[in-house]
């Protein structure tokens, strides 16, 4: 049995014409076809050679005749199942539904001084409790909620994020790559009956490297999802315009899908939009502006186009705060995306770029999705909800519509009711302490983190897996020379400290 | 020249079929022809029975044949402009722009307690003066404060409107209650500038007196009118959305009949100030995801009627700060209404539901607004947008295009840059002293407020013509009782100290 997701009951939103969908696939296709797309993998350089491509092994590039591509994107399928931990978070990507994710950041923050600082362990482990208790998180994607957590070595964020991950949410989860990591992670994901989804990140403009590559290759062959994205901003690693940067970004994402076609015909792709325009002021990605709702919905229809799902409307606001510019940023951004078709919704918890996250924001986010989820189910129109019976029953003034059975019966499908909100009347709201929703929101985020529970928790023999392989992971890494001995010894105290894992 | 907002370059998104939007159509009509609408005005009785709808004199009851109705619908112009005294301030409201404007508050809102209070004059001249400076307000609500302190409530929107009058020259409007727009009219026709009259319904399927008059003022003086319905779905109206929007049609239709039989082709707009019930407290559910729905399923329905549709539920948020929450319960509902078509959306200044506004709100608001409207202007795909040759000649790694003449030329086009937003990286930010959206804007406040003024000002000759009106007015509602012994001697010591006396 899957989590439904929300099913959108309308046409999406397009803001493109067919004719401007055709100009824009047939530009992605000359590129592919005339610039191509540097792979700096020997492997994959001899896979698109032996499929037809035009290799040059000298300059590592590969130009994809547009019969290849296409018959890629007929073979990648349109709608699929994933398998989280728990049959009961088993999901369907594709057509009209939509599921929200959770979205990383780098450190936590202090509420009060907005100030980053890195988490600790019993922090990070709470964090995923609480994304595993909202409602309308379907996903704890990777690195969520934190890049790592106090004591533990760089390398080693992914393996025990992961591990903390599939100990903490029965959610699906996702896994990212960095220094062969993932080795590590597809054994942990298959000890515990998961599947995980992966990225194969292009370095724009039109450039894979090698980990990518080779990360690549294993996700697909463990038949894993795999997650093309771009990640170019326009202006810098792309053309300014949103045409040319869908171009580019699209010819990239083209060529993770056929590599994926072509090592594992079949393999799930869905393709991410995670494109920036560029801030010419302070050379950052402007996070939170409106072209990167322009941009998803116009990758949305393409890709749909394709019969390919979309994950992105990535709501990272540009506020370093939990505040207005915040609010405005990521409703934006979730909305469109939302009307559009994102099959994935990224937006529980992030704050500033992908440097912050915090479980009350998620909470607080929580709400957006659920409005967002109920928006997309639309509105019934048929004889009880016209109502047409009832308007002349009740007539005009004085009549009213408190006590009939239609109200009773119809209110609370019409609206969403938030948890974490104000919805008091202001002499209500001055008597209870003015709470914003940011105290609400960490008043319910305690009460997850006390009383939730993941279910079901890891058993036994799963739990020893787990930390088999993340021990195997440390010492690899450790005989690799990427753990220092400073952070070996720093390392071994955190394991050594009472309560391990969970801090 | 004229204000004219941001041309849709797309579809508007469309919540409902066509099929779904003609049952919505087929009710309204049913609801008008069988269960009809109280409207107590005899003059209005009289015309209604004159063309041919059932009058019933005694219970104010009027019944609408369909061939009535889709008549007077079909007259209505689809789009027109309202005349400014300064030609630049012109409205033109259509189906194909979205303009933006205010959402008033009763009080202005404190910036650090989040305490309420009624503002002071010089407060609701500032609010106006920061509105008339916002490039994305296109024109002007009633209000925007309800008054200010020191004057009885009957004036305070008399007072407000001779404040909106001087110092803007975007176009406003005026209520109906207790005949205020009597005066209001006779004001802005002594400065040259058009104003809507506004009648408002009263849910469920009600008009009363004064809100049918304001249709006869607008005929005899020739104005537009934009007819506000805030029906609360659950309580005035049908709890489901589709009963809703058929409720809220039936209460507006009436007034657009009445508009159109005593002026054939009357320049009309529906404004949509529907919210669901909040079941717990018993007021509107201010930023509940139910009013994007009515908003969407009600412009797919005036659309159809070919009539400019204003989404005015769009500007209330139940947050009482101006926080997250506040950004996100109007961001929603303004970018959906947008989205699925609203010729005006309702957003600037408005905190808390319509209980506290203020400037630096609206300057914050600019930012959505101006974001919305980037969006529906859309992408440009053209030759040189699709920069295939350039991507070609860029290559991948370790080309890159920020050096290029087609960025410089093409990123300020593509992008908005916000005008009160943080948009620093974090060394920056904290180097800076870790501002935020409400402290750039209260930094643009000061500065609109220490350079901006209405252009033209007013001759002396058209604010003497104002002040004798407002005068008239004072005398008049004095002498019906509206305003008792104690408001007038308060009134008086008021209008001393300003001058005014």
């Amino acid at each position: 049995m899957a989590v439904k997701g929300f099913v959108r009951n309308m046409k999406p939103l397009d803001v493109l014409t067919g004719e401007q969908l055709e100009e824009i696939h047939s530009a992605t296709l000359h590129v592919l076809r005339k610039t191509g797309v540097r792979f700096d993998s020997t492997r994959a350089l001899e896979l698109f050679e032996k499929n037809g491509c035009r290799v040059n092994h000298d300059t590592n590039r590969v130009r994809f005749p547009e019969g290849l591509v296409e018959e890629c994107l007929r073979k990648a399928p349109s709608r699929f199942h994933v398998r989280a931990r728990n049959p009961e978070n088993d999901m369907v990507w594709g057509g009209n539904t939509t599921y929200f994710q959770a979205l990383s950041g780098m450190r936590t923050v202090d509420l009060n001084t907005w100030e980053p600082r890195t988490p600790t362990r019993e922090e990070y482990y709470d964090a995923i409790t609480v994304l595993d208790g909202l409602e309308n998180v379907s996903i704890v994607p990777w690195y969520t909620p934190w890049f790592g957590f106090k004591h533990i070595p760089p390398v080693m964020a992914m393996p025990e994020g992961l591990a903390a991950r599939l100990r903490n949410t029965s959610k699906f989860t996702c896994a990212g790559y960095s220094m062969g990591c993932e080795l590590f992670n597809i054994q942990m994901a298959q000890a515990v009956g998961a599947e995980l989804r992966t990225m194969m990140a292009a370095s724009p403009p039109l450039t894979f490297y090698e980990e990518t590559i080779d990360a690549a290759f294993r996700i697909v062959e463990a038949g894993f999802v795999l997650l093309p994205t771009s990640g170019s901003v326009y202006g810098g690693t792309a053309p300014a315009t949103i045409a040319g940067s869908l171009v580019s970004g699209n010819a990239e994402i083209m060529a993770g899908l056929v590599f994926a076609q072509l090592v594992r015909p079949g393999t799930r792709v869905i393709a991410q939009d995670f494109s920036f325009p560029q801030n010419m002021r302070t050379g950052a990605p402007a996070f939170g502006s409106m072209e990167i709702s322009l941009h998803q919905a116009a990758f949305n229809q393409i890709w749909h186009g394709y019969g390919i799902p979309t994950d992105g409307g990535v709501c990272y606001p540009n506020s370093k705060k939990i505040d207005y510019q915040a609010g405005y940023e990521k409703a934006i951004i979730a909305t469109i995306g939302a009307l559009s078709g994102t099959n994935t919704i990224w937006i529980q918890g992030a704050l500033y770029g992908e440097l912050a996250f915090h479980p009350v924001q998620a909470v607080i986010d929580d709400d957006i999705a659920g409005m967002l989820g109920r928006f997309l189910q639309g509105i019934e129109v048929n004889d009880e909800t016209l109502a047409v019976g009832v308007i002349d029953e009740v007539g005009p003034i004085p009549g009213h519509y408190l006590n009939q059975p239609h109200t009773r019966k119809w209110w609370k499908k019409e609206q969403f009711i938030p948890r974490a909100s104000d919805r008091l009347t202001h002499p209500e709201w001055l008597k209870q302490g003015k709470k914003d929703c940011i105290a609400i929101a960490k008043e319910r985020c305690e009460q997850i983190r006390s009383c939730h529970r993941v279910s079901p928790p890891l058993t036994e023999s799963q739990e020893q897996d787990v930390e088999r392989i993340v021990k195997e992971a440390r010492n690899f890494y450790r005989k690799k020379g990427l753990i220092s001995d400073i952070e070996w010894e720093n390392y071994q105290k955190d394991i050594a400290s009472p309560n391990y894992p969970y801090g | 020249m004229a204000l004219r907002g941001f041309l849709r370059s797309f579809k508007p998104f469309e919540l409902i079929t066509e099929e779904q939007v003609e049952q919505i159509h087929e009710g309204t009509l049913d609801v008008l022809a069988n269960t009809g609408a109280k409207i107590y005005n005899d003059e209005a009785l009289k015309v209604f029975k004159k063309n041919d709808c059932r009058v019933d004199f005694d219970e104010k009851l009027v019944r609408f044949p369909p061939a009535v109705v889709e008549e007077c619908l079909r007259i209505c112009p689809s789009s027109f402009r309202v005349r400014s005294r300064n030609p630049d301030h012109d409205l033109v409201l259509g189906l194909d722009h979205v303009v933006f404007f205010n959402f008033p508050g009763r009080d202005i809102v404190d910036l650090t307690t989040w305490e309420s209070r009624p503002p002071s004059r010089k407060e609701h001249i500032d609010l106006v003066t920061v509105l008339d400076a916002l490039p994305t307000v296109h024109f002007l609500n009633n209000y925007p404060y309800f008054g200010y302190s020191g004057i009885p409530e009957n004036m305070k929107e008399m007072e407000g409107a001779a404040i909106r009058l001087a110092h803007s020259t975007k176009v406003t409007m005026e209520i109906a209650n207790n005949d205020i727009d009597r005066f209001t009219f006779r004001m802005a026709k002594a400065i040259g500038t058009e104003i809507f009259a506004n009648p408002n319904t009263s849910s469920p399927l009600t008009c009363y007196t004064d809100q049918t008059n304001a249709c006869f003022l607008a005929a005899e003086h020739d104005l537009p009118s934009m007819i506000w319905d805030g029906a609360t779905a659950g309580s005035t109206a049908p709890a489901s959305i589709a009963g809703a929007v058929i409720a809220s049609n039936a209460e507006v239709i009436p007034y657009i009949v009445l508009l159109q039989l005593l002026k054939p082709g009357a320049r009309v707009a529906v404004a949509n100030l529907v919210l669901p019930q909040n079941m717990k407290t018993g007021a509107p559910a201010f930023g509940d995801i139910g009013v994007s729905l009515h908003l969407a399923a009600y412009n797919q329905v005036w659309r159809r009627y070919g009539i400019p549709m204003v989404a005015s539920s769009s500007g209330v948020s139940n947050s009482k700060v101006i926080g997250f929450q506040l950004a996100y319960e109007k961001t929603i509902p303004s970018l959906i209404a947008a989205l699925s078509g609203s010729s005006a959306v309702q957003i600037h200044s408005s905190v808390y539901g319509e209980i506290t506004a203020h400037p630096v709100q609206a300057i914050l608001d600019d930012d959505i607004a101006h974001m919305i409207g980037r969006f529906v202007e859309g992408i440009v795909v053209s030759e040189d947008s699709l920069a295939v040759d350039l991507i070609n000649t860029v290559g991948p790694i370790p080309g890159h295009f920020l050096g290029q003449a087609h960025t410089r030329r093409w990123w300020n086009r593509e992008q908005y840059v916000t005008g009160s937003a943080d948009r620093l990286t974090y060394p920056e930010w904290k180097s800076g002293g870790k501002k935020n959206d409400i402290e750039y804007a209260k930094e643009r406040m000061e500065e609109i407020l220490s350079t901006h003024t209405a252009h033209p000002p007013l001759t002396p000759g058209e604010e003497q013509e104002i002040e004798k009106i407002l005068q008239e007015a004072r005398e008049y509602f004095k002498k019906n009782g509206y305003i008792s012994s104690s408001e007038w001697q308060e009134y008086m010591k008021t209008l001393q100290t300003e001058g005014r006396a």
